[in-house]
């Protein structure tokens, strides 16, 4: 089967001979952590911050920014505490990342998370991938041809559209098969074998919301509110709201008059912040939020809505019990006034994900995560922090997610 | 003045600011009347315009996102008076919109279309080319956009003939033995624009066909010919050039406003007919956009009573580029169609949502 290559060189490969050289192993393989996985990490690093073309994009600074050397150190200390006095972390093997086509740097991460700990890994990237997987391509590749035969041979990217016979081919030889990308693809690539000892680790769709207690942010001084907004903006507006991270409604705990003076200064900040960064959304994305105000309108207990501009909609709800968690993303947001955090926790559902706040000590977050207790939401970050990515991420350790404990007595 | 007055009036002579003052009295009628009896509706009025009383200007009129359409039952009549159910062509899987009509509301749409017919058509029923298959009327318990637009259009002919067999290949036979019979005198051609072009246009030898005296009705949107390149202009050059045909009328409609159709006028641009109007609206803003600009198209009608389309935010890019300063004489807006809104694909985790304009 022929396939188109990107990674570690742009040409057309034979599918079956590039999986047979990411089995052959008679080159030698990687442990955990090895110095020429982080020297080789540290460069790709280097080189995203200084090329022309990346520094116009932000995610790809905060990719390498992410993969610099002292977050990588930092990184290898936490991993050794990974390690007990009977057990020994090892490689899984050869990790099949399915990542989404239209969160560009999501692939990355997920190959970091999978290459420090020593795995050998294949990638498949989307037909639809924009211009910032290109950049991260070339890069790598220039980086690639810098480093040691054992990195030259250890990652291939293939570029290859919903073919099942290509995936039903990388699955039948996987170690582990991670899919990022949605409920759809995650039951379509499901579908298809892997072998029994092969673990699997899936993304589906998720939905993320962002606490304010609104006390907090009344006493702040108008520097510090423009800064809220503008983290909040990061947090929403980067990935076109799309990201799963980013947050779709948004809680403020006080009083109704109280907070709803509150979000009338946010609401006001936040746009000028929209206005101020020049984020734009085409008719499509227009229109496609109209109809979603719309239909939630029908459907869901919105009292009011605000189309400050398009670029920002406001859907104030009545109460969020049976909140329905699909979204049209573009800077659209769902509102509701809490008297307390005692009221999110209730409306809480295993589809959330990331909970940013402000107003609110991490001890209350960790006792709200101890009320939910699993119930949802695997992630609670201060507001700004919704994208930064980690290790945790969906409930999982993906650091731990990538080895084998080996026992020794 | 009354509906039934409007009809009586001859079509595209209303100077604009007098047919403005007609529509808006008729509309906010219709908006109160759609308020009381579509609960949807009018929760979609309260909230998205708390303040809204009555328009005074048409932009002032609330108007419904057309893929509403597709997602909720919109009705402004109870079950049992449900004469007919409109149904859009989507492809297989696609949400369709349903359209519901009671006796009254059809009846409006077909004098409407009439009136705009006899416009084009003359006063006398042509004989009549049907660029269409056979066997699509042969199912007549789906009731598609498709074949109530075919439908529709057939009572403003006669003696009709099906250009296209059942396996949409042209009946060559059966078109010179039409020409043949209408023997030098006009007669009538409707289809939709693709098929126009690709079952007939591609299929014909240059000039082995003599159609000078056809009066030609097309629509169905652009969608497949811009894949083409294929513009108004050259599809009706080309035609012209290989058939002779030259009376081309191109239209514009939805399934949500049947019987207010747009049709091209001598200029090459689409007029609104009496009891309709369009405004284009900016998509950053939603407010008119000025003469010339590019926006949305929202179209306004006065036929629906039986369901809540009389003010319709369409999915389609449009640019109103005169009023009652057509040099056919015509009065009224004049403008173009864009074709739909390009699909942008918004970043994200997920490859699929659901909640995306689809269509």
């Amino acid at each position: 089967m022929k396939v188109q290559q990107l990674v570690p060189r742009a040409e057309e490969v034979v599918l079956e001979e590039i999986l047979a050289g990411l089995r052959d192993i008679s080159g030698g393989t990687l442990s955990p952590l090895a110095p020429e996985i982080l020297e080789f990490c540290a460069n790709f690093s280097r080189a995203l911050f200084k090329d022309a073309e990346a520094k116009r994009f932000p995610e790809l600074q905060a990719l390498a920014f992410w993969m610099r050397k002292s977050e990588l150190e930092r990184l290898r200390q936490e991993f050794d505490r990974l390690n007990t006095k009977s057990t020994l972390p090892v490689p899984r093997g050869l990790v099949f990342h399915v990542p989404p086509a239209n969160v560009d740097t999501i692939f990355m991460y997920s190959w970091i998370m999978s290459v420090l700990v020593g795995n050998r890994n294949i990638l498949r990237i989307s037909p639809r991938a924009a211009q910032q997987t290109t950049i991260i391509c070339r890069v790598f590749n220039d980086c690639l041809e810098a480093a040691g035969e054992i990195m030259r041979r250890n990652t291939v990217m293939i570029r290859y559209g919903h073919e099942q016979e290509i995936t039903a081919a990388i699955s039948a030889v996987a170690d582990v098969r991670v899919i990022w990308g949605g409920d759809a693809s995650v039951n379509n690539i499901r579908a298809v074998r892997i072998p029994p000892h092969c673990k699997e680790l899936a993304f589906p769709d998720r939905y993320s919301l962002s606490v304010v207690r609104t006390s907090n942010y009344l006493a702040l001084d108008e520097t510090k509110r423009k800064d809220v907004a503008a983290q909040f903006y990061n947090d929403t507006y980067w990935f076109d709201q799309m990201a799963c991270s980013s947050p779709r409604l948004l809680v403020w705990c006080g009083s109704k008059e109280e907070s709803s003076k509150a979000s009338a200064i946010f609401l006001r900040d936040l746009h000028e912040e929209v206005q101020r960064r020049g984020y734009a959304l085409d008719a499509s994305g227009s229109m496609n939020k109209f109809t979603f105000l719309s239909r939630a309108i029908l459907d869901q207990p919105v009292v009011s809505a605000q189309q400050v501009d398009n670029q920002l909609t406001v859907a104030q709800l009545e109460n969020i019990r049976h909140l329905d968690r699909d979204h049209c993303g573009g800077g659209f947001l769902f509102q509701y006034y809490a008297e307390g955090i005692e009221v999110l926790a209730q409306c809480v559902a295993r589809k959330d994900q990331t909970l940013t706040y402000f107003g609110f000590e991490p001890s209350e977050m960790a006792a709200l995560a101890q009320l939910l207790n699993g119930r949802g939401i695997d992630r609670i970050v201060p507001m700004g922090k919704a994208l930064t990515f980690n290790r945790y991420w969906d409930g999982y350790d993906l650091l731990a997610e990538m080895i084998r404990h080996v026992y020794v007595e | 003045m009354k509906f039934d007055d409007l009809l009586k009036l001859p079509q595209y002579s209303l100077p604009y600011a007098e047919k403005e003052q007609i529509l808006l009295d008729g509309l906010n009628e219709l908006d109160e009347h759609h308020r009381r009896n579509c609960p949807e509706y009018n929760r979609l009025v309260s909230v998205l315009w708390p303040d809204y009383r009555k328009a005074r200007t048409l932009a002032e009129l609330p108007y419904l996102a057309v893929g509403l359409f597709k997602s909720h039952r919109l009705c402004s009549i109870p079950k049992e008076k449900i004469f007919k159910t409109l149904t859009s062509s989507g492809t297989t899987g696609q949400a369709v919109s349903q359209i519901f009509l009671d006796v009254e509301t059809a009846q409006r749409q077909s004098a409407s279309l009439s009136r705009i017919m006899t416009h084009v058509l003359g006063p006398n029923r042509l004989p009549m080319i049907l660029v269409e298959s056979s066997a699509l009327l042969k199912d007549r318990t789906r009731f598609s956009a498709r074949a109530a637009g075919v439908l529709g259009m057939m009572t403003f002919g006669r003696d009709h003939f099906y250009a296209l067999d059942e396996k949409m290949d042209l009946d060559e036979k059966g078109l010179h033995a039409f020409l043949e019979k209408v023997n030098g005198k006009p007669f009538f051609m409707f289809g939709f624009t693709f098929m126009i072009w690709q079952y007939l246009y591609q299929r014909i030898a240059d000039r082995s066909v003599d159609l000078s005296q056809g009066i030609l009705v097309h629509g169905g949107g652009w969608k497949k010919l811009q894949e083409l390149a294929v513009s108004n202009d050259e599809f009706k050059r080309r035609l012209r050039e290989k058939t002779g045909l030259s009376r081309i009328y191109n239209f514009y409609g939805l399934v949500e406003q049947v019987g207010s159709i747009y049709v091209e006028g001598d200029n090459g641009y689409l007029f609104a007919p009496n009891y309709a109007d369009v405004i284009v609206r900016d998509p950053l803003t939603w407010e008119p956009a000025p003469m010339g600009t590019p926006g949305v198209l929202q179209v306004l009608s006065l036929l629906p009573l039986s369901y809540p389309g009389h003010s319709v935010l369409t999915e389609d890019l449009g640019i109103i580029h005169g009023i009652d300063d057509s040099a056919g004489g015509r009065y009224g807006k004049y403008f173009s169609v864009l074709g739909r809104i390009p699909k942008a694909e918004l970043r994200g985790c997920s490859d699929v949502h659901a909640s995306q304009v689809s269509g």
